[in-house]
């Protein structure tokens, strides 16, 4: 005897909530990094990295692509002091900032229980992550 | 064989603390944990107190964390442990109330959250709700839950937090989710995709080496985890 199924729709509406959306932001931000540092790394090879500065410098610039890095080795930073190379600044410190005080949110969610603490350590995490983020903006505009 | 048997030992109305009690026992390798506890209780110690009900793997009443791993003692051989040492502690994350009892209160009312039943408000069928083979395979895995407790009381996270629901609840949320009879998909996915929801997990697969059923309790919230997100519910 075959049996037939009762139709019912394959699909419901997504379920997005706070929680799922910074556990995507997790995963889009890490991933994010390594695709900035890359462009940053290819960047600077594009700029003759490879003649000009030394390994060490090279990665200091992959993971926050700041002038100070390089000034000392350069006769002409002009190339290297872009505001293309300020927006890469300001969205590497953004992912890595947001991605990692997320991760301290998501241990006071998962070994904070249900007390008073709990939202005081939110509130401190969310301030220090404001502060870190308007300061580092501040420091790369300004350098 | 000869083994050295080491329980935990906890009677609220005289121990101000828990403690362990160490037995020197004679036992055949094919003896179960259920059988030597059967053993201490009816000849050395009645006062030792455990559950257990239908002793076959069924009703998940003895879950117990056996040499550092949750358990069912009748369902674990003594040759399983591979040595003549074994420790029987109770589960973790729940309060014990004497010996290997817990308290699983906390755990039910995670399970209840999820409303593990069948939703559906429009009109019966004359005959009963039918369903393809194809359809109830989509969920088969996990309909072999039996309430047991061991992937829960194995998951760091709910050690940490109770109020997370945990693996039993999301397993229990699967099985109605992916039911082609059942019309509550959305209700359960929100209450799913909640704080306690299935992101405090983080995929330490205790749960699945755990699981007395062999239950592939990961892949099950992974599912449930695409289906927040997309709505899916193939």
């Amino acid at each position: 005897m075959s049996a037939r199924s009762t139709l019912r729709p394959r699909s419901v509406q997504p379920a997005w909530s706070f929680e799922y959306i910074m556990w995507f932001f997790t995963r889009v931000s890490g991933l994010t990094m390594y695709l900035l540092a890359l462009s940053g790394v290819v960047g600077a090879f594009i700029l003759g990295a490879r003649t000009q500065v030394d390994l060490q410098t090279l990665l200091r610039w992959m993971f926050f692509p700041n002038r100070f890095h390089v000034e000392p080795y350069l006769d002409d930073a002009a190339f290297w002091v872009t505001a293309w190379w300020q927006i890469m600044q300001i969205l590497i410190v953004f992912f890595a900032v947001s991605h990692g005080f997320n991760g301290l949110r998501v241990v006071i969610e998962d070994y904070v229980g249900r007390s008073f603490w709990r939202p005081l350590l939110r509130s401190v995490v969310f301030l220090l992550w404001l502060a870190m983020l308007v300061i580092a903006v501040f420091v790369i505009l300004q350098a | 064989m000869k083994i050295s048997l080491k329980l935990y030992r906890y009677n609220p109305e005289i121990d101000k603390k828990s403690r362990y009690e160490t037995y020197q026992l004679e036992a055949d390798p094919t003896d179960r944990i259920l059988d030597i506890l059967e053993f201490v209780k009816g000849y050395i110690d009645g006062t030792l107190s455990f559950r257990r009900s239908c002793a076959h793997g069924v009703c998940g009443s003895d879950a117990m964390r056996i040499n550092g791993q949750n358990r069912l003692a009748c369902k674990t051989l003594l040759r399983d442990l591979h040595g003549n040492k074994v420790t029987v502690e109770p589960i973790m994350g729940l309060r014990v109330i004497k010996d290997l009892i817990v308290d699983m209160d906390p755990f039910f009312e995670n399970f209840r959250t999820v409303l593990p039943y069948l939703i559906n408000d429009e009109p019966a069928p004359k005959t009963e709700r039918l369903q393809s083979p194809e359809d109830r395979e989509r969920f088969d895995d996990t309909t072999k839950c039996i309430l047991c407790a061991c992937c829960t009381t194995s998951c760091p996270s709910f050690w940490a937090n109770d109020e997370y629901l945990g693996p039993a609840a999301f397993v229990n949320a699967h099985r109605f989710i992916f039911d082609s009879r059942d019309r509550a998909a959305d209700e359960r996915l929100k209450i799913l995709s909640a704080q306690n929801g299935v992101y405090r997990c983080h995929t330490v697969f205790n749960c699945t080496l755990a699981c007395p059923r062999e239950i592939e309790i990961t892949k099950a919230i992974g599912e449930v985890k695409r289906a927040i997100s997309t709505g899916s519910l193939k």
